[in-house]
């Protein structure tokens, strides 16, 4: 169903480990104390799930600036932050009433992914992201005009986006590589997703009774059903993407087929002496494994299973009949 | 008796001092303000401040330092002007902000920058789950030192390839799952693209911003497309004559278009004419579809495919 996933596996951003230094620390106060300024009280718990701290270390920094402040260090010269009944509760701005310059990596970052936000299918171009980026300007250092991400352009990712927001089913003519043929099946988008240059939907396919990922470029058509499910949100990490049983393959890569280190993904990978590489990766189907042994040459060849060890000949013999078939000197 | 109280507490107050104090402080003076917040001893006391200050800088807190003369030469003042560090309203309005929330929570960079570039700005991280999103890799250890070298224009200097690169970056692009620099490589003297994985080791850069980019560069055009990749090369022949099976005919005819079309056969399978002058590109295109494509000519190309198939059958 899908030939590709994503070469390193996605985290959740934020996601971190170990204790934080007192510069981490710091910082996260001068982005929280403006932060909750601005909002005058707010949840413990929501304050600590939205910066990916938990409830102890939010309380333990807020209590901490409680006690910061100005000599003499009265009541007066203190940040005025406190917590009550589950809130914390900021009120008088001391010093730390206005957020700090974003940095240069804060700043490519929302420019990438506000101009890429701006290329999806859809997006108002005149809108209110248009506009934020024009405030940012100012801001921006000269060579951030420079820095582009280009979207594939492929046909349905606008309708399945809707798809997955209204719950309605379409129906779709997809085509198989593997089998080369077409199918028809219902399909209920759960979310639409772009990695490493190719759309994909994850959906529930009616058709085998089970959620799949399918590639969008192999949708030949799309059809609205007007039935509509139950609407399912999809977070990134529970997308089906493929299966923890699926059979492996390991396959020793030469310097002349490094290219397949970078483009494949791969579950684990050692090293030779020799620079050679062998690489262990998840066996979709033996048409995608023998396209890729041919497509690499005598570069790679298999380890292991035994019983694909030979599965590069038998593509390539495959190939050559046609070719023989049709012999045009003759 | 110097009081027990964290590193990130005496950072606060010593940050909440010198935005309070309209004159600057000498350390003589801080340590009296700050009361026993630092050891007592000079050598430990001027120790702990060195870390605070280092540690205030690297948060991107400007600490301005002055040396004094007369009576008190040699004596060294510290100040924080807000205005240096503070970030101005950009007066961003509610509609604007939620645009910003909704962008960074459909683009994943692998990094929290945005999420952090959006509390400054007053919004906030959206922790439901968006109906589409886009994963942009940006996770090689040398991003960091590149995209902050782009948007300063600073040169790269790195190994690639085996040789040792001095670059000029005037752009970046994210195409296909990977990053490209482009830019004026000192030592090829012309302008040359890197894929960013295939960078060997750890990328330095420039202190200082050393370039202008050309005028008119166009970071998109700048990377060949795996279509441009097929016709750049140096092989005897410009175009090959590919016959492709019904099934996937459609799928060549969306990539190259209608002007690559030679004939359609009644069967539903499509002669094309596809550029192939560099042959490793086109045998990596061709042999995508397996047998459902065939190489009609010119001969040369054809035996060529049929000696790399042969090869193939050798051994295993």
């Amino acid at each position: 169903m899908v030939s590709k996933l994503t070469r390193k596996p996605l985290k959740k951003p934020g996601a971190r480990r170990g204790p934080r230094s007192a510069a981490q620390r710091v910082t996260g106060l001068l982005v929280m104390l403006p932060w909750i300024m601005q909002r005058g009280r707010v949840k413990i718990s929501t304050m600590a799930k939205q910066f990916n701290l938990s409830e102890a270390e939010l309380v333990d920094d807020l209590q901490m600036a409680a006690v910061c402040g100005v000599p003499p260090y009265t009541p007066d010269a203190l940040i005025d932050v406190y917590m009550d009944n589950g809130m914390v509760i900021a009120e008088v701005p001391l010093v730390f009433s206005r957020p700090l310059k974003l940095s240069t990596a804060e700043l490519f970052a929302i420019s990438v992914m506000a101009k890429t936000a701006m290329q999806l299918p859809g997006a108002d171009k005149q809108g209110p992201l248009s506009s934020a980026l024009a405030k940012l300007a100012p801001l921006m250092p000269s060579g951030a005009d420079s820095i582009k991400v280009e979207l594939p352009r492929t046909r349905y990712v606008k309708e399945l986006r809707e798809a997955a927001i209204t719950g309605e089913r379409h129906q779709i003519e997809y085509f198989s590589p593997a089998s080369l043929k077409r199918t028809t099946r219902l399909i209920t988008a759960r979310k639409v997703f772009e990695n490493a240059g190719r759309w994909y939907v994850a959906a529930d396919d009616h058709l085998s009774g089970e959620d799949r990922v399918f590639r969008v470029d192999r949708i030949e058509a799309l059809l609205a059903t007007d039935t509509f499910d139950e609407i399912r949100e999809l977070d990134e990490e529970d997308l089906p993407w493929f299966s923890q049983a699926l059979p492996q393959v390991t396959l020793r890569v030469e310097k002349s087929a490094r290219w397949i280190v970078e483009s494949y993904p791969y579950v684990s990978r050692v090293n030779n002496r020799d620079a050679s590489v062998d690489l262990t990766m998840s066996l979709t189907s033996e048409h995608w494994l023998g396209r890729l042994l041919l497509r690499a040459g005598t570069g790679v060849k298999v380890l292991k299973p035994k019983a694909y060890r030979d599965l590069g000949k038998r593509c390539a013999q495959t190939v050559l009949a046609r070719y023989s078939a049709s012999d045009l000197t003759s | 008796m110097a009081v027990k109280i964290s590193q990130a507490e005496r950072m606060m107050n010593l940050l909440a001092l010198l935005v309070d104090r309209t004159k600057p402080l000498t350390l003589r003076q801080i340590r009296q303000e700050l009361g026993k917040q630092y050891p007592d001893s000079d050598e430990a006391a001027r120790a702990a401040f060195e870390r605070d200050k280092a540690a205030l800088r690297e948060i991107g807190i400007p600490i301005q330092t002055k040396t004094l003369g007369g009576d008190a030469a040699g004596e060294v003042t510290y100040s924080v002007n807000r205005s240096n560090y503070e970030l101005s309203d950009l007066r961003l309005s509610d509609d604007e902000r939620l645009a910003l929330q909704l962008a960074v929570a459909t683009v994943r960079l692998g990094a929290q920058h945005g999420e952090e570039a959006l509390w400054k700005l007053g919004g906030e991280r959206v922790l439901r789950p968006t109906a589409i999103s886009v994963n942009i890799g940006l996770v090689d250890e040398n991003m960091s030192v590149i995209t902050d070298a782009v948007m300063q224009r600073r040169t790269l200097n790195f190994d690639y390839k085996g040789e040792k690169r001095q670059v000029d970056p005037y752009g970046m692009l994210s195409r296909s799952g990977f990053w490209y620099i482009i830019g004026f490589d000192h030592l090829r003297r012309d302008q040359r693209v890197f894929r960013v994985d295939r960078i060997e080791g750890k990328v330095a850069a420039s202190q200082t911003r050393a370039f202008k980019s050309p005028v008119g560069f166009d970071v998109a055009t700048a990377v060949p497309t795996e279509k441009q990749m097929l016709a750049a090369g140096d092989g005897e022949q410009a175009t090959a004559t590919v016959l492709v099976d019904a099934a996937l005919a459609v799928g060549v005819r969306n990539e190259f278009g209608d002007s690559s079309v030679i004939r359609e056969r009644p069967d539903g399978s499509v002669e094309f004419s596809i550029p192939c002058a560099n042959m490793a590109a086109f045998r990596l295109w061709l042999f995508a579809m397996v047998e459902s494509a065939e190489v009609l000519g010119p001969q040369v190309i054809r035996a060529q495919v049929v000696q790399w198939l042969e090869e193939l059958t050798v051994g295993n």
